[in-house]
């Protein structure tokens, strides 16, 4: 058996999936100020007899790093910087960092050592709290980086976290950044862990307990610890896996998942959501997070509709339960049913409360939905043209082309039927709707499977390989080759997902770079990027059915 | 609009010439690293594109292939040459102030007519841009500033009779350097005297004597010549770590010339110290042009960086006044040499292709006429082509050309057909790029 419980932004819901079928399904209202309590009174609905002693795993995808970071209830940060010569960083991370000299350059050769006499302050400061540090290449040679980290924790400092800890790839802005969301959130996040695992115990659940990650992927609550940053956005991430789940689209599609206030929206390809090339945004600030090419906007069922001078605009606030099972005001789900493209509770109250708003109610009801459609539409076309502006390295990435195009439309969620049709008019697309869409993100984080990347850079004129996820710099073996290379990485990943307790997974190359070093004319070696991941998804798929609430 | 830069990365990593070429996968690999690594694709300066695949008719509004250009590029030398065209959209359609093409392979080697690959060059890209520019958004008046350490042979054939082309080149002297061109003398054929400027440096020359250089008489030149867009043959091998060449600029003076410059494009060529330099100057080109701090962008090894020796300022100093009595006097000189010419201006050339041992022989002939520019004509024959020995006779009609001219033209092409000399006989129309066998 195994569970699941998301947090949305509006109900918290919690599933318990049984032989591939939906044993019991909760949904309680979220209270932001309380997450653990909406986490807790919603597994309590669905802890039948005999539940807690036969769960294999505990998946909890919840909203407390998110609301923290976005009501600012985080931990001040000491960020320290060795950024080298390059671009001027100033602005580009949330607090101003404390610059440490040090550089390593792109071949990750220790070009500048630190140079302690220049920051004697800096090993005289009494550190308490928590901080994060990040050098330039570091993913290519970390000393620097753990050698500040040993003067930091002599200092004081009870929790360091390192850019080239969190973050295997370039770009070392990213890095910094995700360091510094790291230890800002993790206290707030450590707290949270602690207090889930005393409740679950108390209620005789002694499995396993994973948080769901911004990727869609699960990792054991102590591991979590150790980049409590991972655990933001993933709200969208489970509905995505929902959607894994429950429709698995053969198709190239577009899932729209239409909640109260909010519509997620993400791409899917041979039957696997898209991932954003370059990581999630914090409070505006890039990071190394990895997460699903998605967007969300302020349009749900329940939005608000405000006439404007030429038309309508709907959402981005929420008015409340629709006028058709028991609001005041119209809201677009009103709007939906005024103008045919769904029916629940009672249509009269909708077409009256449509009618408050002037002229005739079955036109004013489609120019709001036509203006939410719009809005959409909008949006997937932004998102088809930044996909479309994925980077190109080769001359086969440009004859071959990267748009996306799209076959269908996937709709979830409670908002979805009545609004989804109606963008699939606009657009022109099939639209599909899944049996079992209301707890679509409990679903999906019950059955996420736990993701883990890494990547291996070898150059063999130094003679030395690196994978920064490790932070171990090693010696080639002799017979050094792509294929040794491949085994390496893979045998690193495969004791990695041991000792996490991940799920056995085949691990798959994602992207192999071999270029050969020239030096004057001469061969002098060979450089490998290597890629790996375990196989990322849902555990297996699920028949759709709704259960009593 | 904000001052953003729109940024063509397009590194070829599957196109080399050979595999231990300076042009080979790994060239701008160190750069992609940096450029990631520096997060600079992250700024909201810097808006990124990705390349699209010119057409045939696009390159041949700059070129003529023997025997035909499709059998002598590769689908490479599309995703650059649509590099640049993406660039150049960007520019024109507004989305961006300027951009930066930094594509591979490069072009400003390559001659109007082609027979093979000459200086790592097959097409030239930037003349491809130029021609579409023209041809598509009506720019006029377009300065090309060549910031490559080789003399830019190729781009100085393409546009060495066209007025409405300011062509500057500063390079190492070609007496030390390939393609051994690129003094002031070439200054343009007489309908076009004075806008193909070569300012040939001393080897050793530097940061100082560049912006000696620039402030002095470049500048100068621009501010005169008023023209509607500034692109940069933005080659970075002035570098004083670069393998082929023996000159001491570095990235800041890179960056600073590109901040000078404000070019509305910029196209990379050349530079082929590809760890040392290409990613530090090429950090510093992107931040310039993005008005984005640059001070900060310094190679972590200045020890191979040579102070330069007296003699360079002296070479500069004496360009400043014969090139600028050069260009300032061009009208004047224009009308004499026109009047000396008599109607008829013909030269004589010797091309070397160094990548494949092409020796090429060229006739070309200007005609002029009272009522527009004129036309033009090259005889080539070329030997040990991968083609085998091949000859054509081409006339090229530019863009505003009278009707009188044209008919000239045409019969000039069947007589010349009639005479059997020729394996080909080629009409250009530069304006869409068709080119007629006849």
């Amino acid at each position: 058996m195994l569970l699941g419980i998301d947090v949305g932004g509006t109900f918290t819901d919690a599933v318990v999936i049984d032989n591939q079928e939906i044993l019991a399904q909760a949904k309680v209202p979220t209270n932001h100020e309380d997450v653990l309590q909406c986490v807790l009174a919603a597994l309590d609905k669905v802890l039948l007899d005999g539940v807690a002693q036969n769960l294999q795993r505990v998946v909890i995808s919840s909203t407390i790093v998110t609301n923290a970071l976005t009501e600012n209830k985080i931990d001040p940060v000491f960020l320290a910087v060795m950024t080298g010569p390059g671009m001027n960083v100033k602005g580009k991370f949330p607090v101003e960092p404390h610059y440490v000299s040090g550089y390593v350059d792109h071949r990750g050769k220790i070009t500048a050592q630190i140079d302690w006499t220049k920051h004697r302050d800096l090993l005289n400061t009494k550190g308490s709290g928590v901080c994060a540090v990040s050098g330039k290449f570091a993913v290519r040679q970390p000393q620097n980086e753990y050698l500040l980290e040993y003067e930091l924790k002599k200092c004081g400092y009870k929790k360091v976290f390192l850019g080239s800890e969190l973050s295997g790839e370039l770009n070392f802005v990213r890095r910094t950044n995700s360091a510094y969301f790291a230890a800002a959130v993790y206290k707030v996040f450590e707290k949270f862990c602690q207090k889930v695992q005393l409740a679950l115990e108390n209620r005789g659940i002694t499995t396993s307990v994973h948080i769901l990650k911004a990727d869609g992927g699960t990792l054991p609550l102590k591991v979590a610890l150790e980049q409590p940053v991972e655990t933001v956005f993933t709200g969208p991430a489970a509905s995505v896996l929902g959607i894994e789940a429950l429709a698995a689209p053969e198709v190239n599609s577009i899932s729209l998942d239409v909640g109260g206030t909010t519509t997620d929206i993400a791409f899917w390809e041979n039957g696997l959501p898209l991932m954003a090339k370059r990581g999630a945004s914090i409070n505006g600030y890039p990071t190394a997070v990895r997460a699903f090419h998605m967007r969300s906007i302020g349009i749900g069922g329940d939005s608000k509709i405000t006439k404007t001078i030429d038309g309508y605009q709907v959402g981005p606030e929420r008015e409340g339960s629709a006028a058709a099972i028991g609001g005041s005001v119209a809201t677009l789900s009103d709007a939906l049913i005024v103008a045919g493209y769904v029916s629940f509770g009672e249509p009269a109250k909708s077409l009256e409360a449509i009618a408050k708003l002037g002229g005739n109610p079955v036109i004013e009801a489609r120019k709001i939905v036509e203006s939410a459609v719009a809005q959409i539409t909008a949006t997937i076309k932004d998102m088809l043209v930044e996909w479309a502006k994925q980077p190109v390295y080769t001359v086969d990435d440009v004859i071959r082309g990267t748009e996306f195009e799209p076959a269908q439309l996937i709709g979830v969620g409670g908002g979805s039927l009545g609004l989804v049709k109606a963008v699939g008019e606009a657009m022109a697309l099939p639209v599909e709707i899944p049996q079992g869409a209301m707890v679509a993100n409990a679903i999906g984080a019950a059955l996420a499977r736990p993701t883990l990347s890494a990547g291996l850079r070898a150059d063999t004129t130094d003679g030395y390989y690196i994978i920064p996820e490790s932070g171990r710099r090693e010696r080639l073996p002799s017979g050094f080759g792509q294929r040794v290379a491949e085994k390496l990485l893979a045998d690193w990943l495969h004791k990695q997902a041991a000792d996490w307790q991940l799920q056995g997974q085949e691990v798959e190359l994602i992207s192999c770079e071999h270029f050969r070093t020239i030096h004057s004319y001469y061969d002098t070696g060979d450089i490998f990027n290597l890629r790996m991941q375990l196989k990322p998804g849902i555990l297996h798929k699920i028949v759709g059915r709704e259960v009593e609430l | 609009m904000k001052n953003t830069l729109g940024l063509v990365f397009f590194p070829a990593f599957d196109w080399m010439i050979s595999p231990t070429h300076p042009e080979r996968q790994e060239r701008l690999l160190y750069t992609r690293d940096q450029l990631e690594e520096e997060g600079l694709f992250d700024c909201e300066e810097i808006k990124e594109y990705r390349p699209r695949l010119a057409q045939i008719n696009d390159l041949q509004r700059a070129h003529i292939g023997v025997p035909g250009i499709a059998r002598l590029i590769t689908p490479a030398h599309l995703a650059s040459a649509g590099g640049c065209l993406t660039a150049a959209d960007a520019v024109m359609r507004k989305e961006v102030q300027r951009a930066f093409a930094l594509v591979r392979p490069p072009g400003h080697h390559a001659m109007r007519v082609v027979h093979g690959i000459r200086g790592f060059c097959t097409v030239n890209i930037e003349a491809i841009m130029v021609e579409y520019l023209r041809s598509s958004y009506g720019v006029k008046r377009i300065a090309v500033i060549d910031t490559d350490v080789h003399h830019g042979d190729g781009s100085q054939d393409v546009f060495y009779h066209d007025p409405n082309t300011l062509y500057i080149s500063f390079h190492q002297d070609g007496r030390t350097l390939y393609p051994g061109t690129g003094f002031p003398e070439e200054a343009g054929s007489p309908g076009a005297w004075g806008t193909n400027i070569n300012l040939p440096l001393l080897p050793g020359t530097g940061d100082e004597g560049l912006h000696r250089l620039y402030d002095g008489l470049i500048s100068h030149i621009l501010e005169d010549f008023k023209p509607e867009l500034i692109i940069n043959s933005a080659g970075q091998d002035n570098h004083f770590s670069d393998p082929l060449a023996s000159m001491a600029v570095t990235a800041q003076g890179y960056a600073r010339l590109a901040d000078k410059l404000q070019a509305d494009i910029a196209v990379l060529e050349g530079g082929y110290s590809v760890e040392s330099a290409l990613p530090y100057v090429n950090t510093g080109i992107i931040l310039a042009m993005a008005g984005m701090d640059y001070s900060k962008v310094l190679e972590p090894d200045m020890s191979e960086l040579r102070k330069q020796d007296p003699r360079c300022n002296k070479r500069v100093d004496q360009l400043i006044e014969q090139v600028g009595d050069l260009y300032f006097n061009r009208e004047r000189t224009k009308k004499e040499l026109l009047k000396k010419c008599n109607g008829v201006w013909q030269r004589k050339k010797h091309i070397y292709y160094d990548e494949e041992g092409i020796r090429e022989q060229q006739v070309e002939t200007v005609r002029y006429c009272n009522s527009c520019g004129g036309y033009f004509t090259i005889q080539t024959a070329a030997e040990d082509t991968r083609f085998g020995d091949q000859s054509a006779f081409i006339v090229c009609l530019p863009r505003d050309i009278c009707p009188n001219c044209r008919q000239k033209a045409y019969d000039e092409a069947l007589r010349e057909k009639k005479t059997g000399r020729w394996q080909y006989v080629f009409v250009q129309q530069i304006v869409d790029g068709f080119i007629e066998t006849i």
